[in-house]
This record gives structure tokens, sequence and C-alpha cells, in this order.
């Protein structure tokens, strides 16, 4: 009897010293067998070494590399750091990986990808969080379209704080990654478990693309239908234009926006702002000052003024409005910016000035999309930045900073 | 309406009225896939290979900074605006403080211009640095694995993030500017350093040249690939090498200069082809141009107080006068500039970001359609979008 009890007492302490289980917890005829044979469990120990051993020198990662610390995890793969040497291949597909390292802000469009993704990896997998912004959100936490901190959805196994972390500093996260690895094995340490609720975070909006509701005749229709006298004064001269030539473009002439201003009724240009024209002047002034060799459009800005406020400062009467802003610019030599503004009530449309600058196209739909201005005629008035789903403009001033009703707080 | 050419692609393309016999096919591009230089989707209706129909899609990256910049102090804001070109942050910070120099009428001195310009002129060079190395990697396999020069790109790119991050001591990030001047003067012996730096990179770029823009391999990929009209590149908005290379000559270093770029003679380079070819051969020559700006101003700054603004004890101390104005200056993606709404406190009103890559990403729909997926990939890399730009 003392014979058979020796061998056993010292397989007991071999299986303690590899797993966190205790002998008699775990029960399972195939694990008693691996006890009670001689010499097994040690051969599956040192086959789990080895097993460990390769698991932690060839971690294929995938970069989720949204923003800025993908520069830098770009830059701990090439030359200087060149992380290849730990057994680092940067794998681009999910499936091929053991490691995602989320480098960079993730935003609610693309938190529910990130997930996906994650689920795409085959086990065992773990994840780095490198930087601030995928650690806790960073400056952008409170705003209304940023996740705070990735761990609220994925779990996390090595944190890399840094804005951004140099690359020196991933690498320090990989060996530490590494001695999580092997510990992992023997038991010491347990993978991370995600709060399930949420796991919940905003459905990702499927675009459909042939939706009838999206149709730009169809928009066009209920911006005319929505009431508004501008207009349809204002749709038959654009027409009309349609039909004439183009208006010839003479480089470098050198315009005179004062004058065109002044043919409006425009004496001279305000101290606070670009020139407010009527609505119904805009369309012909673009169209003049493409043809005076503003060729360029530089940007449109729209600003949303509420009730008693005003660009002169506070004023009672003042209603709630929108001021839209663009600017044009001439090419070549001593390039000059013109810049003017038209006001809107909150709810009225604008022309678009899409037909006569084609870059006014997605300038429009992200005025749209953040402010909540329609434009006229645009082709495709769909939302640019935010998802599709989304409620609320969220450039109006109302519109809280710190979105404290998003779904994962 | 119909002032458009009729040669020009239609971008809103109903897909019923395409050919009813045609079994299109939809594919979803990124917004995950390495080649899409950050989180950029693209849906591509496909015709066989051909694609008839591309619908971008942005807004992954979309960080809210106009909505975080009504919240923030004038002064609080420099490094907000680093995230959001992070190849060029340098660029980004001095559009920004520009806009509020503009505003207050503040005089920045002399050596301080001639600081932001050394800086503006080696951001450059990494900036295009990083994307030729980028591009190699994407066109993949004709380069044999284009790795080779990605790392070579990198490989020189350090060097110029040593020089920042000895002025800085930030890799990239570095907020430097402030209202009225710099933050950092240049340490001692640091001239030195550059002039090496320098000429360690103009004597490799004839080794980019031979392995990119000169080999017959990538010519023949980017050659013809995504031509961009001139004319639909101006309406559209496009600025910097791209507009360059569709052959129109304009570039706000010279044609409206800002900094001390009235102060030195900026040779403006541009290409005709209007294809990927000619928009990596653009970057490359504007490399070369950087690397003699360098070289001819950093011995030459003159001594100054490096900064005019009156030294503030607390964030809102900092006051815009009511009124409104746009700036825009040139940066390796062209003019980046920004609106600025002032209502008389210590917080902007509204500022509107005008960035180059939106615009340049609004090309799509008008260059993919015709070409292979595989060209698509080379087009996207070719415009050099930097999706935290293009978001915000």
């Amino acid at each position: 009897m003392a014979v058979n009890e020796e061998p056993k007492a010292a397989l007991a302490t071999a299986s303690r010293t590899h797993t966190s289980d205790d002998a008699g917890h775990f029960q399972h005829p195939l694990y008693q067998v691996t006890l009670q044979t001689p010499g097994l469990s040690v051969g599956t120990a040192v086959f789990d070494d080895l097993m460990t051993w390769g698991l932690k020198n060839a971690l294929w990662m995938f970069p989720m590399a949204t923003s800025c610390c993908g520069i830098e995890f770009m830059a701990g793969a090439a030359s200087r750091v060149d992380m290849d040497r730990m057994g680092v291949i940067i794998r681009a597909t999910p499936r091929h990986a053991d490691v995602m390292v989320v480098a960079g802000t993730i935003t609610t469009k693309m938190a529910p990808r990130v997930l996906k993704l994650w689920e795409q990896m085959p086990e065992p997998k773990w994840c780095i969080a490198m930087g601030s912004c995928a650690i806790s959100g960073d400056f952008y936490r409170n705003l209304y379209s940023v996740v705070p901190g990735i761990d609220t959805f994925l779990p996390v196994d090595v944190y890399v704080p840094g804005c951004p972390p140099n690359p020196e500093a991933l690498m320090a996260g990989m060996i530490k990654l590494q001695e999580k690895i092997s510990l992992q094995r023997t038991g010491k340490f347990v993978t991370p478990e995600v709060k399930p609720e949420l796991l919940k975070i905003t459905n990702p909006s499927v675009p459909r693309l042939n939706d009838p509701a999206r149709r730009p005749e169809q928009n066009h229709e209920q911006e005319l239908s929505a009431d508004s006298p501008t207009v349809d004064e204002a749709t038959a001269p654009l027409e009309v234009a349609a039909e004439g030539p183009a208006p010839e473009l003479s480089p470098l002439t050198s315009p005179d926006f004062e004058g065109l201003l002044k043919e409006l009724g425009i004496a001279e240009l305000p101290k606070d702002g670009p020139p407010i024209i009527p609505l119904e002047q805009h369309l012909a002034l673009a169209r003049k000052l493409k043809s005076l060799g503003y060729r360029q459009l530089v940007t449109i800005a729209a600003t949303h003024w509420l009730a008693g406020k005003g660009r002169k400062g506070a004023d009672e009467a003042e209603p709630e409005h929108f001021e839209i802003a663009y600017a044009l610019r001439t090419v070549g030599m001593g390039s000059r910016v013109a810049a003017w503004a038209v006001r809107v009530k909150a709810g009225q449309p604008v022309l678009t000035l899409s037909g006569i600058f084609a870059g006014a196209d997605w300038q429009e739909r992200e005025q749209y999309d953040l402010l909540g201005v329609t434009f006229a005629g645009h082709p495709d008035l769909r939302r640019l930045m935010l998802t599709e789903n989304y409620v609320g403009h969220p450039l109006r001033r109302e519109f809280p900073a710190d979105a404290h009703w998003a779904p994962w707080r | 309406m119909t002032q458009k050419p009729s040669h020009r692609v239609d971008p809103h393309l109903v897909i019923e009225k395409y050919d009813p016999e045609a079994e299109l096919m939809l594919m979803h591009f990124g917004p995950q896939h390495p080649s899409t230089h950050g989180v950029f989707r693209m849906d591509l209706f496909l015709d066989g290979e051909i694609i008839v129909k591309a619908v971008p899609h942005c807004g992954y990256l979309h960080r809210a900074v106009e909505k975080l910049c009504e919240k923030l102090a004038y002064v609080q804001i420099t490094p907000i605006v680093d995230k959001n070109d992070y190849v060029a942050p340098m660029t980004n910070e001095q559009s920004l403080v520009m806009i509020f120099e503009a505003m207050l009428k503040l005089e920045v001195p002399r050596r301080a211009r001639w600081i932001r310009t050394i800086f503006a002129e080696l951001q450059r060079i990494a900036s295009h640095l990083l994307w030729l190395g980028t591009f190699s990697l994407d066109l993949g396999g004709a380069l044999g694995g284009g790795t080779t020069v990605f790392m070579y790109c990198f490989r020189e790119r350090e060097l110029i993030l040593d020089l920042f991050e000895e002025v800085t001591g930030a890799r990239f990030h570095y907020n430097t500017h402030t209202i009225g001047g710099n933050r950092h003067d240049l340490p001692k012996g640091w001239s030195q350093k550059v002039l090496a730096a320098m000429d360690t990179i103009a004597q490799r770029i004839p080794e980019y040249e031979a392995m990119t823009t000169q080999n017959r391999i990538f010519q023949q990929r980017t050659r013809g690939v995504g031509v961009l009209d001139g004319e639909l590149a101006l309406e559209l908005g496009i600025t910097g090498p791209i507009l360059r290379a569709s052959g129109i000559d304009h570039d706000l270093r010279r044609d409206a200069p800002f900094h001390a770029y009235d102060e030195v003679k900026v040779n403006v380079k541009t290409a005709e082809g209007g294809d990927c070819l000619a928009r990596a051969e653009v970057r490359v020559e504007e490399m070369k141009e950087s690397v003699r700006l360098v070289r001819e101003m950093v011995g030459a700054v003159p001594e100054g107080p490096i900064n005019s603004g009156k030294p503030v004890k607390l964030p809102v101390q900092t006051k815009i006068p009511v009124g409104q104005t746009y700036v825009g200056i040139e940066t390796p993606r062209g003019e980046l500039g920004g609106w600025l709404v002032a209502d008389g406190t210590q917080f902007p009103y509204r500022l509107k970001i005008r960035p180059p890559s939106l615009h340049a990403v609004s090309a799509l729909p008008y260059l993919l359609p015709g070409q292979t997926v595989s060209d698509a990939i080379a087009i996207l890399g070719s415009l050099d979008p930097i999706m935290g730009e293009v978001d915000r």
C-alpha cells in the first residue's frame, strides 16, 4: 500500500501546481483517469507549458486601429521598434488573430462593428486597449457619439495608457500580456468578464439604399409642401438657368465682390460677420461669383442662434434662427475669399448650392445632419456623420454637451 | 442643374435605371479594412468587377469635436484639434491659433512665424512620407509586398519626429502653438540636427522614386487610374496636392502667404495627369521642395521674442470680441481652415472646421464608377484621407 500511495501524493501535488482546482472538486471520469495513471499528468503539464510558450510567443495581432493611436501602432510595427521580433505578426483579418489591439476612439457607430469582429476571432483571444480614448473615452467621453471606454462592451486584458502611447509603451503592454498568458495557464489569472447589460449598445443601422422614402424627388416634394413661399418663388429661375448655357469661367479676373453687393442693396460690409443676402438672391449671387473667378468652394457653415440671441448680441425680439455662411475662393496668385450668409427660420429650407458647386452636396448633408437645416432641391439629403436612426441634431445649442441620456450610462 | 458637363459621372445614379438585365452585386468595403486608412466605408455596386456606383459612408470616427470646442475656453482648444489630422498635428494647431489671432488682431513675432514655417515644412515631409509608405502597402503585391517602402518611409519619419520631440517633448500631439506665438523656443544645436536629417532625407528621396514613381509596376498600377478633372476638383473644394495633380496651379503658401512664406520663394509643383500617378509625383516633388525650404530657413531664423500674447493666468481670461471670420492655411493635405463665430465670451459660439480630407473623399462617387475594385483601393489611397479629419 505504501508503495502505491507515494506516487499518488506526488501526482496530486504536481497537479495542484498547474491547476487551481482542488482534486476533489472537479468530477470527470477522464480527469480521474489522468490522476491515477502514473506519469500522465506530468506529461499534460509539460504539454501545457509548451502550449503556453507557443501561445505567448506567437501573438498575431488584429489592428482595430481607428485614429491617432493607429499611427503609433504602425510605428511599432515599422523599422525602429519592430514588434516582429516578439513574434507579433499583424493580420488584418479577425479569423487569423489572437489579440485585438483597439487603438483609437471607438464611436457609437463603430462599436457594434468592433464587437462583431471580436466575436469572429477564435478562442483563445485577448484584447489590448491602447490609448486613453480606448481606455476611457478621454476628453470625448461625455460627448454624444463616443463610447466611454471599450471595457463597457469588450473584455480588456491589458491597458496601455497615453495619448498616444509611444510604440515602446505598446511593446511593454505586449510583454505584460505575455506574462498574463503564462499566469492564465497556471490558473492564477481569470479571463475578465463583461457586464452583459452593457453589451446592448446602439443597434447598427442597416443601410437601406433603395428605400423609396429616401428618393431625392420625394425629399424635394416634402420640402415644397413645407409651406414656404421662398422656395416656390426661387425654384422657377433655377430651372430657367438650367436650360441656358453654362456661365463662362474666366480665371484670375479681378472680381468686385463689394460691387456685387451694392447691386443687391448692401452698401458696405458689416463688421460683425459676412453680409446677409436675401434668400431669393442667394443662388444668383453664387453663380455670379463663380463666373467672376471664385471657382473653388471653401466651406458651408451653419450657426444656430437661439431666441433672444443674434450676431449683434442679446436682443429679446430676436426669434430662433439659423445663419448659413458660404465661402468661395479664387484660384491662383493673390487668392481671395468671398463670403456671404443667408438667414432662415427654424424649419425653413434654403435652396441647395449643389447644382453650381458639386462639393456643396456633402457640405449641406453635414449641416443637415448636425444642425437640422434643410436644403431644398438637394439630390440626396441624408445624414452624413451620425447613424440613420439618430434622434436630434447635436450641434444645435439646446442639445446637451454631456450626453447623460446615452444608452450605456 | 444641367450645368454639369455631360461627361461627368452621376454620383446619384438610380440603380434601377442602370440595366435591369445586369445582376449587380453589392459589396461592403470597410469600415475596418486596413486600406481604408482608418474607418471608412463604401457600398460598391458591382457589375462583374466594374464599379457602377459607389456610396461612401463616413462618420465612424465622428468624435464631436465641434461640440466639444463650444464648451471649452479658447486656449484649451489647441490640444483638441491636434487629434483631428493626426498625421500632421502641427499644421492643425497653426490653422486654429491663426483664426484666433486674426480675430484678436494680434501680430505674431517674426521669429515665431519663421519657427512655424519650419515646423509646417517638416510636418509636410513627415506626412508625405507616411502617405508614401501606406500607399505602397495598399498597392501591395505589385511592389513585392510593399512592406519595403513602408519600412523605409517610417525610418525617415522617425528622424523628423525626433526633431519635434526635442522641441516640444512629444512625438505628436505637440500643443506647441499658443495664441500670439509659440510655447517652446528652439533648443541649442537644433538646426544642425535638422540639417543632418535633411541631408539623410534628401539622399533617400531618389531611392523612393526609384522604388515607386519610376517603377514600371507602380506606374502600371497607377497611370490613368482615377482621373480627376481640374474643374470638378475646384467645384468639390479639393485642395492641396490632389488639386495640383489635376493641373490647377494653386497653393496658399504662395497665393495667400501666411507665416513667413512671403519672405521665401515657394516653387509650386503641378502635374497634368490628374491620375494616381500624378498625385504620387506631386507629393514626392513637394517633399524635395520642403527639404529645400527647411535647409534654406533653418539657419536664418531671426532673433527676437517668440510670443506676443499676454500671459494668462486662467484659461477664461482670453475673450474674443463679437464677430465671424474664416482663415485657411495650406497643410500637407490642402486647405485647412475654420469658420469661427464669436459672441464676445471666452468660449467659441460655433467653430466649423474646414477639413481638406472631407472634400477629397467626396470625390469618390465621381472617381470610382468604371474602375475595378482593386483600383478603388489605389484611388482611395492616392486621395490621402485622414479619417479623424473627415469625421471630426
